[in-house]
């Protein structure tokens, strides 16, 4: 039997306040998020144009195995996209980074929809 | 028109343009606007109009299924025609670089899936459509009240998006599940009718 968590915490840092929410290790950020009464921002709820982008506060893992365009950089970078991504362990993140990582794409030559 | 409306814009200066200008006094963030427009022309365009192309090219012995792809990539064609003049009316312009236009989408491209069953491609239209449905209702809210021109536009587009995944709803439950789920409007006039972003009449008989 394994021994791996698969509910995790979440902190979200919102513009006006901090907000922890449970996820499941199968389940959508922004998904819970919303669940739990937060309405982050969200467009395209394919990992695409980066209106829910967020940003990690202090280490974690965010698997955007369901995001269609995810690049190395923004991973070390610190981006995530909530709408698609799924917690690989307790995570701190930053909302509302859509403007930074846009700036953060362009910057780095990548695809910055909405910009 | 506000005093204020008026004196933005000097008399016989071709540098501004009064119907910008009025919307940005009520409150329109006109250069955000006219970057959602562009992502949302390069859905139409570039996400959607040209991969559906090829879409229903691998539709073969689904005739009906072919067709309905027909009508939502023509309709997603006239979508496109629709928003590029009010991007260069709001003083915006198209990137002189198909590539450049491509990355500004804010929905997938909807490559054909591999393998390429009717299931896997009614499932990617039905999710194109829905992207395309968040990003036109955000279009609306942004100009509700505010702009009328441009909410006009966006509204008559929203109109057809939900008509289309009403449509993909249909087949897919239809094909993958075996469930009969009706969009309740299949019928145009001829393939890309358009009757929202075309102004064209409406099926009532």
């Amino acid at each position: 039997m394994s021994s791996e968590p698969t509910v995790f915490d979440v902190e979200l840092l919102l513009p006006h306040g901090e907000r922890s929410i449970r996820v499941g290790r199968e389940e959508h950020i922004w998904d819970a998020a919303f669940a739990a009464g937060v309405v982050l921002p969200a467009l395209c709820h394919q990992g695409r144009c980066l209106t829910c982008a967020a940003r990690l506060e202090g280490p974690g893992e965010v698997d955007q195995s369901d995001s269609v365009s995810y690049y190395p950089e923004d991973r070390e970078a610190g981006f995530v996209l909530l709408c698609t991504g799924k917690p690989g362990t307790s995570l701190r993140v930053r909302t509302h980074q859509a403007h930074e990582m846009r700036e953060h794409r362009r910057q780095n030559r990548l695809p910055a929809p909405y910009s | 028109m506000p005093e204020k409306d008026k004196q933005v814009v000097k008399y016989g200066d071709v540098t501004q343009r009064v119907g910008v200008e009025v919307i940005r006094a009520r409150g329109v963030d006109v250069e955000k606007l006219i970057k959602m427009l562009v992502a949302n022309a390069a859905a139409e365009f570039a996400s959607t109009y040209y991969y559906y192309t090829i879409l229903r090219m691998h539709l073969a012995g689904h005739e009906d299924y072919k067709e309905i792809c027909e009508d939502a990539r023509l309709e997603d064609r006239a979508h496109w025609e629709l928003i590029v003049p009010r991007i260069y009316e709001l003083g915006g312009e198209l990137p002189n670089d198909l590539k450049e236009f491509h990355d500004q989408a804010g929905c997938v491209a909807a490559k054909l899936p591999n393998p390429p069953t009717a299931v896997n491609i009614l499932t990617l239209l039905l999710e194109s459509e829905r992207c395309a449905i968040r990003s036109w209702i955000a279009i609306c809210d942004m100009t509700f009240g505010k702009d009328p021109r441009t909410y006009d536009m966006a509204s008559r587009i929203l109109n057809e998006e939900i008509e289309h995944e009403a449509w993909f709803i249909e087949l897919l439950a239809h094909e993958r599940d075996g469930k009969s789920i009706p969009s309740g409007h299949f019928r145009r006039g001829e393939p890309g009718h358009a009757p929202y972003s075309k102004n064209a009449g409406f099926y009532n008989p």
